[in-house]
């Protein structure tokens, strides 16, 4: 399988994964205490105030907004793998100016996720 | 909400501008949802319908890998920025800002439409020293053209510094920003309109995450809305991606540019409101 496939099937799989989990998260929406802010356009609940380490242990535990969270960040976490996949691709065909970009495009993307919200917080 | 979202993918879809640019005005203008949640639930749907888009014309070799790549060190370099500046604005009070160039973005973006309606392949220029350096080639199979397309792209660095507005404006608003991504390849780098709107479909992806990420952390993403959101412009995507190419029409693309301009407008008037 050409690596352009496996890019293409990751990007998919990713999406279906996120909205099955995004789906299954809004059936058990009906469980939750606070549901009238949930639902309200001025909602205090925004991730902010949600630590986003304790969404995959809730998520399993069967809590519905936890399984929507999860389910956003797989999609942030989709072009992340793709990303990934693009530096092993560019690695193995021994092109090293684009394995340095292709690294490049990763550190941005884990400086936007875990570097700065360290500093902005 | 729902039926916002879907019918954001459906026009996203058809003038392949993605979501976000009708999202974030109807969220804003006729839900009266806070324009950070509008952008934060926006930002992140990108995301779903450029990864579910790019998956099918990667497969298909239509998009530069390569050349999508090289522009990603500036998009997400801009779209950091972006995201950063948007979260000054926003503590500052200084929202009205964001709908003015909202607006204006809106108003720009219907020019890459106009033209895209004819499917003409780009003027010979000379390759330059980036397009040896950078790789800046390819080839693909044209269906409207029943023969195989062999291009190169020129002016890098040029590509490059849209890219980064591009990005920026993509983490300030909330949007793909695919439209000046398109005019990055096809104007600057002279890449055909079909290479330039797949590869900024398959970039779209990887700016959104970016900026989701800080987005995430500013608190601008309430998870049903952004949820609902999600789903729903897919939904709609999938709709306009089905109906696409059955549609010849140019009315209906000059409808579909009427409610852009509309919204561009109503962009702009409330942003004016608000200042005073």
């Amino acid at each position: 399988m050409d690596i352009n496939d496996i890019i293409g099937y990751t990007l998919r799989i990713g999406v279906i994964i996120s909205v099955i989990l995004i789906l299954i998260g809004f059936a058990l929406l009906y469980k939750e205490p606070n549901l009238t802010d949930l639902l309200s356009p001025h909602s205090k609940t925004n991730t902010s105030v949600i630590n986003p380490v304790s969404v995959p242990t809730q998520a399993i535990h069967g809590d519905g907004l936890a399984l929507i969270l999860l389910g956003l960040m797989v999609l942030v976490a989709t072009p992340v793998v793709r990303v990934l996949l693009g530096i092993i691709d560019f690695a193995r065909q021994k092109d090293w100016l684009y394995t340095a970009i292709t690294v490049i495009v990763f550190f941005n993307l884990m400086l936007a996720i875990f570097i700065l919200p360290h500093f902005v917080k | 909400m729902l039926l916002a979202s879907i019918l954001s993918g459906f026009i996203g879809s058809l003038t392949g501008l993605g979501g976000g640019t009708v999202l974030v005005p109807l969220y804003t203008l006729f839900l009266a949802i806070p324009i950070q949640y509008a952008a934060g639930a926006s930002l992140i749907s990108t995301i779903a319908t450029s990864s579910g888009a790019a998956s099918a014309y990667v497969r298909d070799r239509i998009t530069n890998v390569r050349i999508g790549m090289g522009l990603e060190i500036a998009t997400t370099t801009g779209s950091i920025v972006g995201s950063l500046t948007a979260y000054y604005i926003y503590e500052h009070h200084l929202a009205y800002i964001l709908y003015i160039i909202f607006g204006i973005v809106i108003l720009t973006s219907v020019y890459p439409q106009l033209k895209k309606v004819s499917f003409e392949l780009p003027k010979y220029m000379d390759p330059d020293w980036t397009t040896r350096v950078f790789k800046l080639y390819g080839k693909y199979y044209d269906e409207a053209l029943k023969r195989e397309v062999e291009y190169y792209g020129i002016r890098w660095w040029l590509g490059e510094i849209i890219m980064f507005f591009a990005g920026m404006i993509s983490g300030l608003l909330g949007i793909g920003s695919g439209a000046l991504k398109v005019i990055g390849m096809d104007w600057a780098m002279n890449l055909p309109i079909k290479v330039s709107t797949t590869t900024s479909n398959f970039m779209i992806g990887v700016t959104a995450a970016t900026g989701s990420s800080l987005y995430w952390v500013f608190g601008y993403i309430q998870p049903v809305m952004a949820g609902v959101t999600a789903i729903g412009v897919l939904i709609g995507a999938f709709i306009g991606s089905k109906i696409l190419p059955k549609i010849r029409n140019v009315r209906l693309r000059m409808i579909f540019l009427a409610i852009l301009i509309f919204l561009g407008i109503e962009m702009i008037v409330r942003g004016v409101e608000l200042a005073r």
